[in-house]
């Protein structure tokens, strides 16, 4: 097990005298301090998006509601004596037996009715609402992963990796980086395929280059860009030292969540010290042959949910038999639920809300919220009505599970965060409970800047002051030069007539004093 | 490499397709359009190619766009041969003016048209290689001789080039007199400028010429001054002129690699006289040639491609008097050029990296002359920092990728410039504020020309074919495709883009659908192949 020997982290928080002018600095941890990190907090968020809209009520499903729902959906429901009850009222699709044998674990949590308010069905501005954790009508350009990342890595991607951050901030599985995780100033997640062959360029593999001067020429491109991945060294060596264990794994290129997870499993296992990570099963948007026309029990959805349910328990079991289940939790998103009237091509349109589901041995085991209710004449356009805000579902296991304060959350989802018990089996370790660190930090965005340049920068007062300084050592110009009160500022410094290249920022405060390098276009 | 059978300078009869198309559009401009490729494609070659070479009006000269210090130009006006005053401001003066003219530049690169000419007067920019120069019509000058000569007669250009201001300069042309001979300019008027330098064979023999050459050929030479260097009001312009006093009146006599001939004094026309000497050396040609082919085709010239291209090259080159254009409208029509050996072979430079990925991300620098100039001129600091700086070569052999083995072309990449093009290419995709405005590319708009562009498959072999040299694999396009559609099927691009052309003022759906297109295009341009062209 992982254990950071300091809160403290070179380059950006240095110990400070507890005394300043007299007055306790600590007093103003709680609202002007970046998060401390809980070095005893090694835990893992695993992020399964089932991307396409997944139907909610075909996975968990109301038996209560079972008469109206063969009015609105005869053709696709699955017939009442083949649904896996897990209470009298509620069930699974037949497919789960998987999830069901976490859920008589007690290592599953479902959230019913998740969606947001004002659902949008347009599957792009969905999705982005999901990543950013925005209201339907605002438009973010960060993802609340990312914002929650920024209060505590308050210096990334500056000085990353770094002796106390060796590994990544957060992956994602696939070719492409999550914009959930897209910070102010970075992304902070790392996009890998296979952590074995990190070189490996999207879509090459196995690819023949011809013989001539195009296959010649590309070839020493993708050797010079395999050059540029920093981590890829560490990730491969971890990656050799993690194994699986759990028999329940279908075959490789079988399962492609499996195959995800596995991997994820297998980078715990070798000590990876990422607390993020994002996989991803496709194809929930069945608009046609969500079920077969002959079997409602078979079909696209039915194989979806084979996977999930495969992967996540082989995932689970695999943690089990490593003892690292205490330490990892998962849970699906999907953008929206589907309709509950069907649509006459065995399938279903997009709707509204879905359930959630939380897996891990340290959720509060069982239901939460009650089945959405079934209309006896639904309108075709109707979905299922939302109950709570998936927002309230990330953050609360921002809080209890990654160890984010109630403010931090907050100010990530606009203030509109109700917290809810997901979280709850596992002693966690709030931080309210941690010792009391003084802390400053610095960073400049973006980088590269063109015209404009933000600095940031937390101090427990006293004077200050911003250097940008010329890859000469000419100081260029004096951002700020005041004696501050303790507290967060932000100066937006606008860059004058300069020639691009490399620039330095020196942040002087007390005895912290940080030179970072920028570039500017 | 044998084996290949189109290493032909015959003319070209195969298909005539958007492929060859869009790769002869590549190779002579910096970036044409999804139109310029269309249009070529249906003109056929012969036409197209005609159109690409003609000449064409000079541009509007570079204005004062700034400074308004300068007593003899208003901004808004042009500065070319107006005189420097003489005042405390003279150096903001003519920076002023540096600045006007290296932004120009970068504008006529963005505003270059369906032609040539772009491409070909940094060619010779960069092979009659001048820099520093602290001058700003002294650069005008001698930049304006190439690209209103851009395919002119390659004599001509040479022995204009020997006495223009800026070269004489530039290689001590200036300080070269009877009583101190300099040596400068001669030596690089063989080495680099014309015949090249051949395997040494004996004590200062490099094949093709002698040290005696260079020596004799620099007294030739001897007598040539500049003038009107930062000219002041009533003086004169930029120019060249001869002293007869301080030139070698002896007879010079040339090594036996030019036939032992010898020059008599012939005052003011020697000069003239030593390059049509020079000329009669079929060399001449070969090395002109070798030097087009990897500007256009590719670095690598062995026995093969040296026999059956360079040398049908350079005929052509002799039998028109050392006229460019036959040779290189043969060059653009033969079957080479149009082999897949051919394509997606030239790494781009970086003003073909940057002024091509300004141009195909469809980026509107508005129409405020200021702004644009302002704008402009970032783009040459860019270069600059991708290593590349118009006006200023590393040195007198010009940027290393065209001479420099074993390298050549991949002296552009390394693991931090490649950073910074797939840094600068993130920017520009998003946009970004530059000069008081947001500056990022037009996506929509690069997709709107695009038939069939709510279908994703229509839509990236289209953006592939466009941005990209080669066909890429079925895999690549996948995985585009995953970026352009999380885990959704292909028909949600449909209905979500043409839901937004349904309502295109709705901020919501547009932004959704720009994020997704934003995000392909990135991971497009972000593939190694988008650095080849």
């Amino acid at each position: 097990m992982m254990k950071r020997r300091s809160f403290l982290r070179s380059g950006s928080i240095l110990s400070l005298p507890l005394a300043l002018n007299g007055v306790k600095v600590g007093v103003f941890s709680q609202t002007i301090f970046e998060e401390i990190i809980d070095p005893n907090n090694d835990r893992v968020f695993v992020l399964i998006q089932q991307n396409g809209g997944n139907d909610g009520l075909n996975t968990i499903i109301p038996i209560d509601q079972y008469d109206n729902l063969a009015n609105a959906r005869s053709d696709i429901l699955i017939p009442e004596n083949r649904i896996i009850k897990l209470t009298e009222q509620t069930g699974l699709h037949p497919v789960m037996t998987g999830v069901k044998e976490l859920y008589d674990q007690g290592m599953l949590n479902i959230i019913q009715s998740v969606g947001y308010p004002n659902q949008n069905r347009s599957h792009f501005r969905s999705t982005d609402i999901w990543n950013t954790g925005s209201a339907a009508q605002e438009v973010l350009a960060t993802g609340w992963i990312g914002r929650y990342l920024d209060s505590i890595h308050s210096g990334f991607p500056e000085d990353y990796p770094n002796s106390d951050f060796p590994h990544p901030v957060a992956i994602t599985l696939g070719p492409t980086v999550s914009e959930t995780c897209q910070g102010i100033a970075a992304n902070f997640s790392l996009a890998i395929n296979d952590p074995t062959s990190l070189s490996m360029i999207p879509g090459t593999e196995g690819q023949e280059l011809p013989d001539n001067p195009y296959g010649r020429e590309l070839t020493f491109l993708r050797q010079i860009l395999s050059q540029t991945n920093e981590y890829a060294e560490i990730l491969s060596g971890v990656a050799e030292m993690g194994t699986n264990l759990s028999p329940l794994y279908p075959e490789q290129g079988v399962n492609r969540l499996a195959d995800q997870l596995r991997t994820v499993a297998q980078l715990i296992s070798g000590g990876l010290q990422t607390r993020i990570y994002i996989v991803n099963i496709n194809g929930f948007d069945t608009h046609a042959n969500q079920t077969s026309a002959s079997n409602s029990t078979v079909g696209i959805h039915a194989n979806l949910l084979t996977d999930l349910s495969q992967a996540v328990h082989a995932f689970m079991d695999d943690l089990q038999r490593q003892g690292l289940d205490q330490r990892v939790i998962a849970a699906t998103r999907s953008e929206f639920g589907r309709k509950i009237v069907s649509n006459g091509s065995f399938g279903t349109d997009h709707g509204n809300a879905a359930p959630l589901l939380v897996f891990g041995s340290c959720v509060n085991p069982g239901m939460y919220g009650e089945n959405p209710t079934i209309g006896s004449n639904v309108d075709p356009s109707e979905g299922v009505e939302m109950k709570v805000d998936f927002r309230n579902v990330f953050g609360s296991i921002l809080i209890d599970w990654l160890g984010a304060s109630e403010t931090t959350v907050q100010s990530i989802f606009s203030n509109v965060f109700t917290k809810l018990p997901i979280v709850t089996a596992c002693s966690t370790t709030p931080t309210t409970e941690l010792p009391v660190e003084t802390a400053v930090s610095v960073r400049a965005f973006p980088n590269p800047f063109l015209d404009n340049l933000t600095v940031q920068f937390k101090t427990p007062g006293g004077p200050a002051q911003i250097n940008l300084i010329d890859a000469s050592g000419q100081r260029v110009a004096v951002l700020a030069d005041e004696n501050y009160a303790p507290g967060e500022y932000t100066i937006e410094y606008k860059v004058p007539d300069i020639p691009p290249g490399t620039y330095y920022y020196q942040f002087v405060n007390g005895d912290f004093s940080k030179t970072q390098s920028l570039l500017h276009f | 490499m044998a084996g290949f059978s189109n290493f032909s300078l015959d003319p070209y009869e195969g298909v005539w397709t958007t492929r060859e198309a869009s790769h002869l559009l590549r190779r002579t401009m910096y970036s044409p359009s999804k139109d310029d490729i269309a249009d070529a494609a249906a003109e056929g070659l012969d036409n197209i190619v005609s159109r690409l070479l003609q000449g064409n009006l000079l541009p509007d000269l570079p204005v004062n766009f700034y400074y308004d210090g300068d007593p003899f130009t208003p901004i808004g006006e042009s500065w070319v041969n107006k005189p420097m005053p003489r005042a405390d401001n003279t150096n903001q003066i003519r920076r002023a003016r540096v600045r006007s003219i290296s932004a120009w530049t970068m504008g006529l690169a963005l505003e270059e048209g369906v032609s040539i000419r772009e491409k070909m007067t940094l060619f010779w920019h960069n092979h009659f290689v001048t820099g520093d120069e602290r001058d700003p019509n002294f650069i005008h000058k001698n930049i304006t001789l190439y690209r209103q000569n851009f395919l002119g007669n390659f004599r001509e250009l040479t022995k204009q080039t020997t006495i223009d201001p800026s070269m004489l300069r530039y290689l001590n042309g200036n300080q070269n007199t009877r009583f101190k001979p300099n040596e400068n300019y001669a030596r690089e008027l063989l080495e680099l400028f014309t015949i090249g330098k051949g395997p040494t064979v004996g004590e200062g023999d490099y094949t093709n010429y002698t040290e005696h050459d260079v020596a004799e050929i620099a007294k030739v030479l001897t007598g040539w001054r500049d003038k009107g260097y930062l000219y002041r009001e009533g003086g004169e312009l930029p120019g060249s002129f001869f002293t007869s006093w301080r030139h070698d009146t002896t007879t010079k006599k040339l090594s036996r690699r030019f036939g032992e001939i010898e020059i008599p004094n012939m005052g003011e026309q020697e000069y003239s006289h030593l390059i049509d000497i020079i000329f009669e050396q079929e060399e001449v040609s070969r090395f002109i040639a070798r030097k087009i082919y990897r500007w256009f085709v590719y670095y690598d010239i062995d026995d093969v491609i040296e026999k059956n291209v360079i040398y049908p090259m350079s005929e052509i080159l002799r039998e028109n008097d050392y006229e460019m254009y036959p040779m290189v409208e043969a060059l653009l029509k033969s079957q080479h050029f149009y082999d897949s050996y051919a394509i997606g072979s030239l790494i781009k430079n970086p003003l073909d990296f940057l002024v091509g990925t300004i141009k195909q991300l469809e980026i509107d620098l508005g129409t405020d002359m200021r702004r644009k100039y302002q704008l402009w001129l970032r783009i040459g600091n860019l270069s600059e920092l991708l290593q590349m700086s118009y006006f200023t070569p590393p040195n007198v052999a010009g940027w290393k990728a065209y001479y420099q083995e074993p390298l050549y072309y991949r002296t552009w990449i390394n693991s931090t410039t490649l950073s910074l093009r797939f840094q600068l290419t993130n920017l520009l995709i998003n946009g970004v504020e530059a000069e008081d405005i947001r500056i990022g590319a037009d996506v929509l708009g690069m997709i709107e020309k695009i038939e069939g562009a709510d279908d994703p498959i229509v839509l990236i072999d289209q953006l592939a074919a466009l941005v990209l040299p080669e066909e890429i694999t079925d895999d690549q396009k996948s995985y585009l495709k995953s970026i352009l559609l999380p885990g959704l099927p292909d028909y949600e691009w449909t209905v979500e883009y043409n839901e937004y052309l349904a309502n295109p003022n709705n901020r919501e759906l547009k932004t959704a659908v720009e994020n997704r297109l934003r995000g392909m295009i990135a991971g497009m341009m972000s593939l190694p192949e988008y650095q080849l062209s």
